[in-house]
């Protein structure tokens, strides 16, 4: 403020002194942001100290001495515009918001810091960049937007839960997920609900969110001690500016699509493939046997030729149970948001709604949420501040979300035999399903219904007082709350409801999490050069979780669906488990001339869920920075405008593991005759503590060309010790395993972030974003000098373990499986290599190998953003490599239908080895001993089954138009934007199954959809 | 700087408060669970104790399915259907498709709560002498029912031992202490007692049972039930003494009936078998073992018996031809139309047993089938049976076949014909191998679909020949035994894996 006035009273006495030359400029400075116009921005002569400032409207008006003809605008937080006047006397410019600038702000732990000053391996993550985006959570959208960050959605439910990684896999018993943090409020991130998948996360509208810093190191995270071994993601939600009220409204529709249907047989040709592996197993009437497996035998078939039963597969129809069940499915999004305040009090105060079906119906997502963050100044001293989230939202779920379930729709769409007509031809649904899926999947996904609601609320109270100048207080007070309820039919019209005569499950869960933070902030700069800061503070966090379920059984007619409607209470259940956690914690910032920099930071925390003799770790990091761009031999240099080298080393904690995992405790279970029973559950581990996660970083900061060229690069070596593992306890000992402080496991990687303005020029810009991220992981020592873990091999010292797909399971382990060695071109028989290379028919334990995991080694992103006047393109990519999946559902149908009468794929079918001589990898059909050879092992066995998951991935392209503000003002606007969007439009891959993206077994997983929106955007 | 220095030294100051009363601040107690240490102090807390290990029988991988099903599938009782594609590489006898990792686990877990409530009868406060006693001879009862079902299945029978004193066969870990710390859970790694070490405890546990116990209804062990027990192991230990006069105490007892005639086959159709002396009560519809792997499931794909077109389990495991020859069974239309499944039987011979199997429907994928409807949801829910363990007729077998050993051929006979007299079948005059043979082809038939023929054959040393599908194991293929699971033998250097695995 005091510049502009200094400005202002130098253009006055430059006015006083104006010569008669003097040309006289006005215009309107707008942010190309909001296109509404920036009060307070700086105008100067090039060359020049003659400038003014624009006033609350962003009008200015200069006076341009004779032979000057460029005017520089700026302001901080947009990027700094020279423009030619020529003969121009009224001079309008949009000025961009400089995304790239390293004067950004950085939050980091309990603070914020310039981001040249942070020292520590941090991403940032801007709300526009993930704005309008159609994903019901934030963290679906930060896939591929920062290095080191891997993040892949579990599956295609709107709403359902998403794996994200930092840094790769850390623990294997422990959880893996990092520690989110809305406005301080740190959440329980639990997806897990009883019928589908509930993301906490999907609770905050994502386009409310300004920011999204990513700590990565543990010396960065270490402030938050326990939880923090997996990476920090700390969200900052939109607040409310100083100024005049600014509405806006935005809202989007559209269309999602399936990416793919599986291409699989129709029913003569599944009778065909049949019919031939009945005559491979020797059957007497391979034909009628053929039909019988299809339920198309005629009762007569004995007095019927070979041929007339041949003929009566042959003229099977076919019937697409996929495009019946799957399809496209609505999106709808509307918000509104208004924010504004004087000089005391600001607020930002935000509602919306949001619809998307998945391909499958009825599974959807709905979801309203309402927002209010207001700040005041009460006095000098004193700023009250308040952030408060209420979000509801109700997902419609299907018979399942996963598994083998012929009631799945996911499952069945593309399993059941192609002959069976969907509807009989007077419209009813036919129930006579041939074939092992012996129910019409269309009935069940249409009589049967459930849904589940999350109602949550996420607020915090922020109270800060400032002591001194340099010392302040600062009191935070959250919750975080929330509400699962859901209830399940199943329908007595259909199989699985006939037997009990209808099924109603209900269910009900509370978790509420109440934490409260407090710091000291002081800070001080010693003969202004060398600058001290720190923050000291405690933390105390309560969660309990609360249940109740039942079902009942036995409705008078299919009407009734409600539990009280049952004739029978089936079930009835409940649990209660709940944790605290306490800190104290100290961070000291130094710097030299801002040349020099370091941060030392220590944490002492408590965790209830340890051990009575180890519930306390102490943390501590350091970070040093040297801001080599500060120094004197390159202040001048034009081509470097940013160096910075980083080293950091810390220690986190992990305590994500069962409540009273470290108890020995004898739980309810194992009811008898129609009492109750208790059988112990758990050992006492009294000194079970900490998992400790160190990193040990090495970081450069770079920018060159006025920073046209900016980005960092990481080296890194993460490693875990005292591992959180469930030892295997042998079973005759009573127990399955214990919790135990034992071995350690390495994430060791490199990462790459990229950022370039390519063109710059005329109007037309051109940004790219790339990021690239290498992760080897290994398990370095296990216990007692094992080399494998005796109840997981997979799980084994040098070889990397897998991505666990959920909270609170295990992670898999590499594959451990016997190399496949395709089929013996003589006879059509599946073979595999024992240990010694040799061809073998039925592969041993001895013979396994390690065969890599399901967790990526390499990843990242790659966006381009076009601009032309209100124009603009962007093409997001994501890419992933190096994982090894074994996909369910593809497992199921690389069958051949052999063991179950499934359908098959036509790829598949095409490869099966049918004559001697023929070079392929999908042996002969067979129908006896489950389609597989009487002394061989299965056709999917070893490696067999397992899938490359590599893919890159068009995940975004958008095409928007900005409308000019000086057109729209004219109709009462600020700003409008109209756009068009798609998303996951095209994947390079050669995975045969639905998408090579998902997390678990993949068997009848809901998978991605692609996207299609339109959408507007208007500001007034 | 004054100030900064009280505030500085108040948060100090308040922080130390903090961590000094952390104790209390970190204390949260679970309320679902209570602590193992003393948690079986009380009369309720031993009784629900002891309900936990009753309950463990009811695991598909104990008497919920594999026991009977799976252990038939592996002999020449039946056929499978591929409905479901379960039991195929049982029946097929392939390698590793046997009893499961699970059947150890369970067994063990169950022995180990066993043991705790055995530890743990010294330290129950105000319990009477009487309760003391039902909790022992339970818990001792069940400890060796669990015993005895891991030695039949993973070691050889005493009578029928492959190459004696191989040093890979051996009997089973005994484990007769409980653990309940993680010293004890890490640092105990037995290995293989001898069989004739678990067949001794066996016996030891099964006399302080029938000492110990009365009789508080067939769904819970008694003396009677020991004894019956005790019948069994003896036989497949070759006591043919105690065989004898175990099954005499049994049969002398007034647990259990045995029935003859059309109570015989009305038995199989009331929730309570009145036959059985011990059977593992399904009692809730939440026990339920469900559609996949019932024993109703895997034997028959009818939901009931009123209605045989309403979709019901899988039918994954049916009679194959000897069994449907023994009962005369062939399909037989009894209406129109043929598509309807109501109007199909089967043909059946004189023997009452023959009511216990009926044709199927046409829902899953093979199609009408006969099948075995000894277990059709009896305890009021779908896919629950009570299962019988030991029924009272076993005892005849029992002791007709000690006193053949004995030879005492002539009672044997008797005993034999009196019971083919129960089953609607005349007498026969049989001597000698012919005498013991039909013994045992009465065993068979009597006992179909309830998990004793495997065990049956391999008592004798005799191999399993099939020809749908045509498998024959000889008894020294080493297919007889599962694998002990890998996980155990790979965390416990003292424990020798079963041969060929």
């Amino acid at each position: 403020m005091r510049k502009v006035l200094l400005l202002g009273l130098m253009l006055f006495f430059a006015s006083a002194v104006a010569f008669a030359q003097d040309r006289v400029i006005t215009g309107t400075v707008t942010s190309a942001e909001d296109n509404m116009g920036v009060p307070g921005a700086t105008v100067l002569v090039k060359g020049t100290t003659i400038g003014t400032a624009t006033d609350i409207d962003g009008k200015y008006s200069i006076s341009v001495p004779a032979g000057n003809n460029v005017l520089v605008f700026s302001f901080v937080g947009l990027r700094q515009q020279e423009v030619t006047i020529g003969t121009r006397t009224t001079v309008d410019v949009v000025l961009e918001s400089d995304v790239t600038a390293l004067g950004e702000i950085i939050v980091t732990g309990y603070g914020s810091q310039p981001k040249r000053e942070v020292t520590g391996a941090v991403s940032s993550v801007k709300g526009e960049a993930i704005q309008n985006l159609p994903m019901q959570s934030f963290d679906r959208a930060l896939q591929g937007r920062a290095a080191g960050v891997q993040v892949r959605s579990s599956n295609g439910l709107p709403g359902g839960a998403v794996n994200i990684r930092i840094r790769g896999v850390g623990s294997i018993n422990a959880g893996n997920e990092p520690l989110f943090i809305v406005d301080g409020v740190q959440l329980n991130n639990q997806s897990n609900s009883n019928f589908t998948q509930s993301n906490p996360l999907a609770f905050l509208n994502p386009n409310d969110i300004e920011s999204m810093e990513i700590l990565k190191d543990a010396a960065s995270a270490a402030i938050y001690g326990s939880q923090a071994a997996n990476g920090v993601v700390i969200i900052t939600t939109k607040k409310g500016k100083q100024g005049k009220a600014k509405f806006e409204f935005n809202a989007f529709s559209g269309q999602t699509q399936p990416m793919k249907y599986l291409d699989v047989l129709g029913g003569a040709e599944w009778y065909e493939m049949r019919r031939d592996a009945h005559i491979n197993s020797n059957s007497a009437s391979p034909e009628a046997d053929a039909l019988n497996a299809m339920g198309r035998r005629p009762s007569n078939w004995q007095t019927l030729s070979r041929e007339q039963l041949n003929q009566i597969g042959l003229d099977l129809p076919t019937y697409d149970w996929q495009r019946e069940v799957m399809g496209t499915g609505k999106i709808q999004n509307y918000e509104l948001s208004v924010s504004g305040g004087d000089a005391k009090t600001t607020f930002f105060l935000s509602g919306s709604y949001n619809y998307q079906e998945s391909s499958f119906k009825p599974v959807d997502f709905e979801r309203g949420t309402v927002r209010v963050a207001l700040a005041h100044q009460a006095n000098d001293r004193l700023n009250l501040e308040t952030n408060i989230n209420l979000s509801t939202f109700q997902q419609n779920v299907p018979f399942s979300i996963d598994g083998a379930f012929l009631g799945n729709p996911a499952f069945s769409a593309s399993a059941v035999l192609p002959h069976n007509a969907i509807y009989n031809e007077d419209g009813t649904f036919n129930t006579a399903i041939g074939g092992v899926l012996g129910q019409n999947i269309v009935l069940v996904n249409a009589y049967n219904s459930g849904l589940q609601r999350t109602n949550t609320v996420v607020g915090n109270v922020i109270g800060t007082y400032k002591i001194l100048d340099n010392l302040s207080y600062r009191a935070l007070v959250g919750l975080d709350y929330r509400l699962l309820q859901g209830d399940s039919y199943r329908d007595p019209r259909t199989p699985d409801g006939a037997g009990v005569r209808g099924r109603s499950s209900v269910q009900s869960d509370w978790r509420t999490r109440f934490i409260t933070t407090h710091t000291l902030n002081w800070n001080k700069t010693f003969n202004g050069v060398h600058s001290v800061s720190a923050i000291l503070g405690g933390e105390f966090l309560s969660e309990t979780r609360e249940g109740i379920s039942g079902a009942g059984i036995g409705f008078p007619t299919f009407q009734f669906r409600t539990i009280q409607s049952s004739a029978t209470p089936e079930s009835i259940t409940g649990f209660w488990t709940g944790y605290r956690r306490a800190g104290i914690f100290l961070s000291a910032n130094y710097d030299y001339k801002k040349k020099y920099l370091a941060t030392v930071t220590a944490r002492y925390d408590g965790s209830s869920r340890f051990g009575t003799n180890n519930q306390y770790g102490l943390f501590p990091s350091i970070r040093l920075g040297w801001s080599i761009v500060e120094e004197e031999f390159l202040k001048q240099s034009t081509a470097v405008s940013e160096l910075k080298l980083r080293a950091s080393y810390g220690l986190t904690g992990n305590d994500q593991i069962g409540n009273f995992d470290a108890r020995g405790l004898y739980g309810g279970g194992g009811n008898y005759a129609g009492s109750a029973g208790i059988r112990p559950t758990s050992l006492a581990n009294l000194d079970l503590g900490w998992e400790t996660n160190t990193t040990l970083n090495f970081g450069l900061d770079y920018g060159f060309f006025s920073n046209r060229v900016t980005g960092s690069v990481d080296v890194f070596d993460r490693r875990t010790k005292d591992l959180l593992l469930s030892q295997p306890v042998l079973w005759t000992n009573g127990f399955d395993n214990i919790a135990n402080n034992v071995g350690e496991l390495q994430n060791k990687g490199i990462e790459f972030e990229l950022s370039t303005v390519n063109i710059d020029k005329g109007g037309f810009r051109w940004n790219t974003t790339f990021n690239f991220t290498y992760i080897k992981n290994q398990v370095l020592s296990l216990y007692d000098g094992l080399q494998f873990l005796p109840a997981n091999p997979g799980i084994a010292v040098g070889q990397p373990v897998g991505n666990p797909a959920t909270q609170g399971v295990q992670a898999p382990g590499a594959w451990f499986v016997a190399e496949y060695a395709g089929v013996n071109p003589a006879t059509g028989r599946p073979m595999w290599y024992d240990i010694n290379g040799n061809i073998t028919y039925l592969p041993l334990a001895a013979d396994r190998v390690y065969k890599g995991s399901n967790l990526a080694t390499t990843f990242g992103g790659l966006n381009n953003t076009f601009s032309y006047k209100g124009f603009e393109a962007t093409a997001f990519f994501t890419y992933e490599y190096g994982a090894v999946v074994n996909d369910g559902q593809y497992g199921f149908l690389r069958e051949n239908g052999t063991r179950l009468a499934l359908n098959a794929l036509r790829e598949v079918n095409e490869r099966t080895w049918t004559a001697p001589g023929q070079i392929t990898d999908i042996p002969r059909n067979l129908t006896t001993n489950a389609g597989n050879e009487t002394r061989g092992a299965g056709r999917n066995s070893g490696s067999a089954g397992l899938l490359k998951a590599d893919f890159i991935r068009l995940s975004q392209v958008t095409l928007a138009y900005n409308f000019q503000s000086s057109l729209v003002s004219k109709i009462g606007l600020s700003k409008a934007r109209l756009y068009v969007q798609g998303l996951n439009l095209w994947t390079y891959t050669d995975y045969p199954g639905y998408d090579p993206e998902f997390t678990g077994a993949g068997t009848g997983q809901i998978p991605l959809t692609k996207n299609y929106t339109v959408g507007v955007q208007i500001g007034f | 700087m004054k100030f900064i220095n009280k505030a500085i030294l108040s948060l100090a100051l308040g922080s130390t408060l903090l961590v000094s009363s952390c104790d209390s601040l970190l204390q949260v107690d679970p309320r679902q669970s209570i602590d193992a240490n003393g948690a079986l102090n009380t009369p309720d807390a031993m009784d629900a104790a002891l309900n936990s290990v009753y309950a463990r029988l009811r695991s598909v991988r104990n008497y919920g399915r594999d026991l009977l099903a799976l252990s038939d599938a592996l002999a020449d009782v039946g056929q499978t259907t591929s409905n479901s594609g379960r039991l195929i590489g049982e029946n097929n006898n392939q390698p590793n498709a046997h009893f499961q990792a699970g059947f150890w686990q369970n067994s063990y877990f169950a022995i180990n709560e066993a043991n705790l409530i055995i530890d743990g009868l010294a330290g129950v406060e105000g319990a009477s002498q009487a309760q003391r006693d039902r909790w022992e001879g339970e818990a001792k009862f069940l400890r060796a029912l669990y015993y005895f079902d891991l030695i039949k299945v993973y070691a050889y029978m005493p009578t029928a031992i492959y190459q004696p004193g191989v040093i890979d066969e051996g009997g089973v870990p005994l484990e007769l202490t409980g653990v309940i710390t993680s010293g004890e859970a890490l640092g105990r790694q037995t290995s293989r007692a001898t069989i004739d070490e678990v067949y001794t405890q066996i016996y030891t546990d099964l006399e302080d049972a029938k000492r110990l116990l009365t009789s508080r209804g067939t769904q819970y062990a008694s003396s009677a039930a020991a004894s019956a027990l005790l019948s069994r192991v003896a036989l497949y230990r070759g006591d043919w003494a105690k065989a004898a006069s175990e099954a005499t105490t049994a049969l002398g007892s007034n647990v259990g009936t045995v029935l003859g005639g059309n109570a015989y086959v009305s038995g199989w159709r009331s929730s309570i078998n009145p036959e059985s002396m011990f059977e593992v009560r399904f009692a809730l519809a939440e026990e339920s073992i469900g559609v996949n792997e019932s024993l109703q499931s895997s034997y028959t794909a009818l939901l009931n018996l009123t209605n045989k077109n309403s979709q019901g389990g899988w039918g994954d495991f049916i009679p194959n031809a000897t069994v449907r020859g023994f009962f005369g069974l062939t399909p037989l239309q009894t209406g129109s139309p043929a598509t309807d499944n109501n109007n199909w039987d089967v043909t059946r011979n004189s023997d009452v047993r023959a009511q216990l199997y009926t044709t199927g429907n046409t829902v899953r994928g093979a199609g009408r089938q006969i099948e075995s409807t000894k277990f059709m949801s009896k305890s009021g829910f779908a896919y629950a049976d009570n299962v019988p363990v030991i029924r009272k007729s076993e005892m005849h077998l029992n002791r007709a076949e000690a006193n053949y050993h004995l030879n005492n051929t002539a009672e044997a006979l008797t005993e034999l014909n009196a019971f083919k007299a129960l089953r609607g079948l005349t007498a026969v005059n049989l001597s000698g191998q012919a005498l013991l043979d039909e013994i045992l082809l009465e065993r068979f038939k009597e006992f179909a679909f309830e998990g004793h023929r495997f065990f049956d054959l391999k008592r004798y040393g005799k191999p399993i020949v099939k020809t749908t599908p045509a498998v024959n194991l000889a008894f020294d293929d080493f297919k007889i035994l599962p694998p002990l699971p890998q996980r155990e033998v790979d965390g416990n250097p003292n424990l020798n894996q079963n041969r060929g695995y």
